[in-house]
C-alpha cells in the first residue's frame, strides 16, 4: 500500500481535491500553462503570482511504464513486482503523473491505450490519484 | 574564508557562446586516489574525510607540487546520493575527535565543508580561494578550469569523495516511513527506484528503433573489462570478476528494462585533481593534459520525467555546445569517457556527441562492433562507474591518463589519443570536459 | 528423502561480504550427507562458480535468487530450501519458488548443516 500523505501548504489543494475525487494541476493564469509537479513559479513567465490549481478531465493514455522489482520504499516491498507507467493527460500531454495501474497485471500494460483517474486511499486516509484502463 | 557555490556566470550553459575564452590555458597536471571500499567501517582513517585528504595529497604528490604551491580548492560538499546518517544513530565520537572539528560533527564523516579540510590539513597555507561545486566532480571540473582561467587562483585542487555506510541504499530516511510530505509524494508516492527514469527512456528507444536489452551485453561487458584494468577502482581492487553475457542476461530486474548490472554499485572512494595554468604546467612532473573547453547542461523536463525527445534534444545540443566551445568536431575525438551510472543512458550521450559518426538510434548496433581499447572505436575506456563503481570520476582520471600515456592497461592502442571528452551524469543535466594532449 | 538446500553469499556465507553466520564446513557437511547444494545470489553467476571452485567445494548449481523456482525443474528432490539474508529479496522468492527459507543464523543452527 502506498505511503501516507501528509499535505504540506503548497500542495495542500492538490491534496484537499484528492480526497473530493477531483483531479487538479497547477496552471499559471498568465501563460495558460500547466505545470507537475507543482512549483514555486511558473516554468515559463518565471512568475509565482499567477499561480491557480484548475481541475483536470480526468482523462489520459499511456505514454510509458516500467515494472518494479527493487523498490525502495518499505511499504511498497510486498507488492513487487508492480507496474509504474507514465500518464500523459488529455487535457495537456507535457503533463504527467505516475501510476501503479490498478487492475492492469503486471507487465501486461497497453501502453498508448485511454486511461480515466481513480482515487485510491493510502495509509493515512488521504486519497491519490491513480488511473485505470478504459475497457 | 566563506565558500560559497561558483555562481552561475562560470558555466557554460549556452549554445552561441563561442570557443572558451580559455581554449588550452588550463591544464590538468595531477590526479590522486584514494583506495575504495563497499562501506565505511566506521574508523577514522578510513572515512570519507581521510580519504578525501588522501586523495589530495596524492594529487600534489601527483603533480609535483608543495602544498603551499596550492592557492585554490573546488569541492563537491555532498558526499552521497542515498546513504544517510540515520537520526537514531549515536554519532562516532571517537571519529570525531580524531580529528579537528567544525561546527557539523558529520563534518568529514557524511559530509564534507572546506573548513574541515583546511582544518585538518595545516599544510595548505596558501589557499585563498574556494568554492563549492553541486552534485558531482564533473561540475566541480568545470569551475576549477574557470577559476584557473579567469585568474581567481592558480593552482586549483579539485576534489569529489563517497562516503558508504552499513545497510542498504536508499533505504532509510523517507522511504522507510509510514507517510510523508506532500511535495515530496508528487513523485515518489509510486515507488520508482532512481533507475527508473532512464529505464522508461531505454524502453522508449527501444521500441521506436527496433531495438532490445541484450544488445547492451557487449557495452556491459567492455565496461567491466576496462574497470578490471583501473588498479584505483572497486572491482579491481576487491572483486576481480569479468562479467559473462549469461551473467548480464538473466540478472534479476530492478525496472524492467534495467537490471541489476544497469546499474552502478555504491562505494566509498575519493579522487583529487591539480588544475594550473598551461604556463605553470610546463614545470610540473607529468604531461599536462590541456582543456579545451567546458559545457554545463540544464535543461529541465516538461513533466515529471524526461521523454526520449527531450533525451535526444538534450544530448545533441551538448554535443553541439562541446564542440563549439573547444573549436572541434566529432572527427577530432580520439575516445569518449561519458557517465554510465546507469548504462541504459551512456549511450544518449555518445549518439548526442556524435561519435564516430553515429546518430540517434545507432548506438546499440555500434556496440556491437568492436568498442574495446584496442579497437578504432574505444567506447568508455575507463570502464566508467560499471567497471569500478559509483564515483562519477573514473572517467575523468582515465582522460587525463589516457592522454598521458599513463592509462596502463586501459591505454586505448587502436587511436592515437589526442582529444577526449568525459562528463554526466544525466542526459538533461550534467557538466562536461574537452581534453586534449595539446594546447591547440 | 532428497534434499537440495541453495545459499545466498553475501550476508549468509562466511566469505560473503558482509560475512554470515554459515560457513563452508556447514556446507561441506550438508554435501557429506548426500544433500544437493549451490547458490543463488545477486552476485555473477560465473562469479559463483569461481567462489566454490575457489574454496574447493562441489556444487550442484548456481543460479540467480530470482530464478530459484528453476531449480524445482532441474532437481527432481523431496525438500527444497533456500537460505538467506534479505526478507524483501531471499525470503520472497524463496516463497514464491515454493522453498523452505532459513535466515543465515537458524541455517547454522539446523541438523542439516551440521
Amino acid at each position: 500500500m502506498k505511503q501516507g500523505v501528509i499535505a504540506d501548504q503548497f500542495t495542500a489543494p492538490f491534496w484537499s481535491a484528492a480526497n473530493e475525487s477531483k483531479l487538479v494541476i497547477q496552471n499559471c493564469s498568465k501563460c495558460d500553462r500547466l505545470q507537475h509537479p507543482p512549483a514555486q513559479e511558473c516554468g515559463q513567465c518565471k512568475g509565482g503570482d499567477n499561480l491557480e490549481w484548475k481541475e483536470m478531465s480526468g482523462k489520459g493514455r499511456i505514454y510509458n511504464y516500467g515494472v518494479v522489482h527493487d523498490c525502495p520504499i518499505r511499504l511498497l516491498q510486498d507488492d513487487q513486482p508492480f507496474n509504474v507507467a507514465v500518464i500523459m493527460l488529455d487535457d495537456d500531454p507535457g503533463i504527467q503523473m505516475y501510476s501503479h495501474l490498478p487492475g492492469t497485471p503486471v507487465d501486461e500494460v497497453p501502453v498508448g491505450a485511454e486511461v480515466e483517474v481513480v482515487f485510491e486511499e493510502t495509509t493515512n486516509g488521504q486519497k491519490v490519484p491513480e488511473w485505470k484502463v478504459v475497457i | 574564508m566563506t565558500t560559497g557555490y561558483a555562481p552561475p556566470s562560470m558555466y557554460r550553459s549556452r549554445e552561441g557562446m563561442g570557443v572558451w575564452e580559455h581554449r588550452g590555458k588550463v591544464a590538468a597536471v595531477g590526479v590522486g586516489h584514494s583506495p575504495t571500499e563497499r562501506r565505511w567501517d566506521e574508523n577514522p582513517e578510513t572515512s570519507v574525510g581521510a580519504w578525501s585528504i588522501m586523495a589530495l595529497r596524492n594529487a600534489m604528490a601527483d603533480a609535483g607540487v608543495t602544498p603551499n604551491q596550492v592557492d585554490g580548492l573546488v569541492i563537491v560538499p555532498v558526499t552521497t546520493t542515498g546513504a544517510f546518517w540515520p537520526e537514531d544513530k549515536a554519532l562516532p565520537q571517537d571519529v570525531i575527535e580524531a580529528f579537528v572539528q567544525t561546527d557539523d560533527p558529520l563534518d568529514g564523516i557524511a559530509k564534507l565543508s572546506v573548513d574541515w579540510l583546511l582544518k585538518n590539513m595545516p599544510e595548505l597555507t596558501g589557499i585563498n580561494y574556494s568554492l563549492y561545486a553541486p552534485v558531482c566532480m564533473s561540475n566541480a571540473l568545470n569551475v576549477a578550469a574557470q577559476v584557473v582561467g579567469d585568474g581567481l587562483a592558480h593552482t586549483v585542487l579539485v576534489l569529489k569523495a563517497w562516503h558508504n555506510l552499513q545497510g542498504r541504499y536508499y533505504q532509510g530516511g523517507q522511504n522507510a516511513q509510514d507517510a510523508i510530505g506532500g511535495t515530496s509524494a508528487m513523485r515518489s508516492l509510486w515507488g520508482a527506484p532512481a533507475c527508473y527514469g532512464t529505464a522508461l527512456q531505454f524502453a522508449e528507444y527501444c521500441h521506436k528503433y527496433g531495438k532490445n536489452h541484450d544488445m547492451m551485453t557487449p557495452f556491459i561487458i567492455n565496461s567491466r573489462r576496462n574497470g578490471l584494468m583501473f588498479p584505483e577502482g572497486y572491482w579491481a581492487q576487491h572483486r576481480p570478476e569479468e562479467l559473462t553475457d549469461e551473467d548480464y542476461q538473466l540478472a534479476r530486474w530492478i525496472a524492467k528494462p534495467a537490471n541489476l548490472f544497469d546499474n552502478d554499485i555504491p562505494i566509498m572512494c575519493a579522487a583529487s585533481y591539480l588544475f594550473t595554468t598551461a604556463e605553470r604546467a610546463k614545470d610540473m612532473k607529468q604531461k599536462p593534459v590541456y582543456i579545451l573547453n567546458h559545457v554545463d547542461s540544464n535543461a529541465v523536463p516538461r513533466g515529471l520525467t524526461p521523454t526520449l525527445d527531450e533525451v535526444e534534444a538534450e544530448c545533441a545540443l551538448t554535443g553541439r555546445k562541446i564542440y563549439e566551445g573547444a573549436g572541434i568536431t566529432a572527427a577530432d575525438l580520439s575516445f569518449e569517457n561519458m557517465y554510465d551510472g546507469f548504462t541504459q543512458f551512456h549511450q544518449f550521450h555518445i549518439e548526442g556527441l556524435g561519435y564516430r559518426g553515429i546518430g540517434f538510434g545507432d548506438a546499440l548496433d555500434f556496440y556491437q562492433t568492436d568498442i574495446s581499447i584496442e579497437g578504432p572505436n574505444p567506447v568508455s575506456p575507463s570502464g566508467g562507474n560499471i567497471g569500478s563503481g559509483r564515483s562519477r570520476f573514473w572517467m575523468h582520471t582515465d582522460s587525463i591518463q589516457q592522454l598521458q600515456g599513463r592509462a596502463g592497461g586501459r591505454q586505448i592502442t587502436g587511436v592515437d589519443a589526442e582529444i577526449g571528452v568525459s562528463g554526466g551524469p544525466m542526459p538533461l543535466g550534467g557538466n562536461y570536459t574537452v581534453w586534449s594532449a595539446t594546447p591547440d | 528423502m532428497s534434499t537440495l538446500i541453495s545459499f545466498d553469499i553475501d550476508g549468509t556465507l562466511e566469505i560473503g561480504d558482509p560475512p554470515g553466520a554459515v560457513t563452508l564446513e556447514m556446507v561441506k557437511a550438508a554435501r557429506a550427507k548426500g544433500i544437493l547444494t549451490g547458490s543463488c545470489s545477486d552476485r555473477p553467476m560465473s562469479a559463483q562458480r569461481a567462489i566454490w571452485e575457489e574454496h574447493g567445494i562441489e556444487y550442484d548449481f548456481v543460479c540467480y535468487k530470482h530464478l530459484l523456482a528453476d531449480l524445482k525443474k532441474q532437481f527432481d528432490a523431496e525438500n527444497y530450501y533456500h537460505v538467506g539474508d534479505r526478507d524483501d529479496l531471499d525470503r520472497k522468492y524463496a516463497i514464491r519458488a515454493g522453498f523452505g527459507f532459513f535466515w543465515p543464523d537458524e541455517a547454522a543452527e539446523n541438523p542439516l548443516l551440521l
